[in-house]
């Protein structure tokens, strides 16, 4: 594992390629393109950017992804002319959406409805900036990154009602008050499950949490705890079973029906952001994140970027996963999906709660091993 | 179970209202991960494009292997060679997609024209391959004209001449030439002889006879007009209307000489 962030990285490249520039100018332009102010400004923008492209490139590949599974389920092939095996089909798509005008209803709120998406979009996005992909990827290294995580993950009902409501029609106003009181429905059981981890972990900080699971993974002794958090996950991504909000034979199109071209993009674009932000924290909390066990040779996990690469390999597995619930099982009502989320959810949760406490109490588990010394 | 199969239904667990249709879903995936059944149309195809080679056909009976019907209506095939450009297939065309364009092999005077069809607008309904007069429009078995262009979808009298001459099967019930009993005739007082019917006649069937002129009596003034009449001759005519169509003083009618 190396020492480098991401950070670091992008911090030394610009400062080779400033130091460059800066042999070759005159006297007051070298120490004013080397100032330190501005290799920091200049490498925190590199930064953001390697983040936004990777994320967005993820993101894309993600839809392609359950584009060609969601095809199988369905027994036909998926995209598959655009590029090699259709990767590319998802790109011509969005240019397809680039290319078409946003058409704003004329009794709508105009600050609302065209802020809304861009802060929605752009509160996922944040996520990303927080998110250890690897060990050599966390770059504030904040003692509280799974609470911050979930914090920003959380703002999304608000925007989702803002566009919803601005938008002046009665089909996304429906269907943004679906939203919101799904996504508060489900915040409870999901910061249950989390609590029942971060016992066992005895940290919020999620390279804290992932290096806890080096004897053993938490899905295994916390089953309970992720199957909450999996069924809570899915209802924060608004995916099938619980896709209220967006129900199209109900809702003409849910809280984005008078939304198109760029606009709906986004928030196409940042469903399926969550839905990564979803999967790659159900890998960080249940499946030991970048690490693999000991039994995998050292060879599949020592080449360089191993730790992104087996996270990504776990992510898209998680990801499957819900692409195959999302094949089998239609859409709840909503009676039944506020009974599950307030019944159901939340007794569950707090059970797994007292496992994890029993779990720290006994520290040894016959078939998992010992939990690590404790972080305090 | 058999007896009453709606109780146990509301007996069962709800997890296996998850699991049910999850493990239908696992297995569905599994079924369809060597192979689907969606067949990829334009690279693999049920039939053998082979068989529409062949030349033996039997009127009303599927032949091959992708049971194509010989009657089927597909890309028309043009004769260039026996068209007479008697407009009949444009004039029968219900979707107005025929349009007669100008061909080589005509004189300068009177080109020669051919059917150039718009299968963006065709509905293969075969009217004009029914109206034909010489079978030298029919329609082939083809039915792949998809292109990712909208001009290509017009097929020009040349295309279709190669589609001639690549002998796919014909539609046998449409080489058939009509039974037609009408006949051109004249209503004679009203024609100036001015030879416009003689001129376009597809089938040069028409001739110009001369006619008496009538003296004139005094206080009487004759028309003005050439003193000639058509004839037609009715086993060559092939009832196009044509005569009909470019006669300036409407004297030309159908009807049946008694």
């Amino acid at each position: 594992m190396s020492s480098a962030t991401l950070y670091s990285v992008s911090y030394d490249l610009v400062h080779a390629i400033l130091a460059a520039i800066g042999s070759v100018l005159p006297y007051p332009g070298n120490v004013w393109i080397t100032n330190p102010d501005l290799i920091t400004g200049l490498a925190v923008l590199v930064f953001g950017a390697i983040l936004l492209v990777a994320t967005m490139l993820n993101t894309i590949l993600l839809i392609w992804w359950e584009r060609k599974l969601l095809g199988r389920f369905m027994d036909r092939r998926a995209a598959m002319h655009v590029g090699f095996a259709g990767l590319l089909q998802n790109f011509a798509d969005g240019f397809k959406l680039f290319h078409k005008s946003t058409v704003k209803p004329r009794e709508a709120d105009t600050l609302g409805y065209l802020s809304g998406p861009t802060a929605y979009m752009v509160a996922s996005l944040l996520i990303f900036g927080i998110l250890p992909i690897s060990s050599g990827w966390n770059s504030g290294a904040l003692p509280l990154t799974l609470l911050l995580a979930l914090a920003v993950f959380s703002f999304a009902p608000l925007f989702i009602f803002v566009s919803a409501w601005s938008s002046n029609n009665k089909y996304s106003l429906m269907g943004g008050m679906r939203s919101a009181a799904q996504m508060i429905a489900y915040e409870v059981p999901l910061l249950l499950a989390v609590v029942a981890v971060v016992i066992v972990a005895g940290s919020f900080d999620l390279t804290t949490i992932v290096y806890e699971q080096q004897n053993y993974w938490f899905w295994g002794p916390l089953f309970l705890a992720l199957i909450v958090f999996v069924a809570a996950m899915l209802a924060e991504m608004e995916r099938i079973p619980f896709d209220l909000p967006e129900a199209e034979a109900e809702l003409v199109e849910g809280w984005n029906t008078e939304y198109g071209g760029m606009l709906f993009a986004f928030f196409m674009f940042t469903d399926y952001l969550r839905a990564l932000i979803g999967s790659i924290l159900v890998v960080l909390l249940f499946l030991g994140g970048w690490t693999m066990p000991s039994w995998v040779p050292a060879a599949a996990t020592s080449f360089p970027l191993a730790g992104i690469v087996w996270l990504m390999v776990k992510t898209y597995i998680v990801f499957a996963l819900f692409v195959w619930v999302r094949a089998s099982l239609p859409r709840v009502r909503t009676d039944q999906l506020l009974r599950v989320g307030w019944n159901r959810m939340i007794p569950l949760a707090l059970l797994s709660i007292f496992l994890a406490a029993v779990l720290v109490t006994v520290r040894c588990l016959p078939a998992f091993g010992c939990i690590p010394s404790l972080g305090t | 179970m058999a007896e009453s199969p709606g109780a146990e239904k509301r007996e069962e667990s709800p997890i296996l209202w998850v699991a049910r249709p999850m493990a239908t879903a696992a297995r569905q995936f599994a079924r369809s991960l060597w192979r689907p059944s969606t067949i990829v149309y334009p690279y693999e195809r049920l039939e053998d494009p082979k068989f529409r080679e062949k030349l033996e056909v039997k009127s009303g009976k599927p032949f091959g292997v992708g049971d194509i019907w010989d009657n089927y209506r597909g890309v028309h095939a043009l004769n260039i060679e026996t068209c007479i450009s008697c407009n009949l297939c444009a004039f029968s065309c219900p979707d107005i997609c025929i349009e007669m364009v100008t061909v080589a092999g005509g004189d300068p005077k009177h080109p020669k024209k051919c059917p150039e069809i718009d299968y963006g607008k065709c509905s293969f309904c075969g009217f004009c391959s029914d109206a034909c007069p010489e079978g030298c429009l029919t329609m082939t078995t083809r039915y792949e004209i998809t292109t990712p262009k909208r001009q290509e979808m017009v097929f020009s009298p040349e295309r279709m001449y190669e589609i001639f001459r690549s002998k796919l099967p014909m539609n046998p019930i449409r080489l058939a030439r009509p039974e037609n009993e009408d006949q051109i005739l004249l209503d004679p007082p009203l024609c100036i002889g001015c030879n416009a019917c003689a001129r376009d006649c597809p089938t040069q069937c028409i001739t110009m006879l001369d006619i008496p002129k009538p003296e004139a009596k005094p206080g009487e003034k004759l028309p003005r007009r050439i003193w000639k009449e058509p004839v037609v001759n009715d086993s060559d005519c092939v009832r196009c209307g044509t005569c009909i169509s470019v006669c300036p003083k409407e004297c030309l009618f159908w009807g049946t000489r008694k």
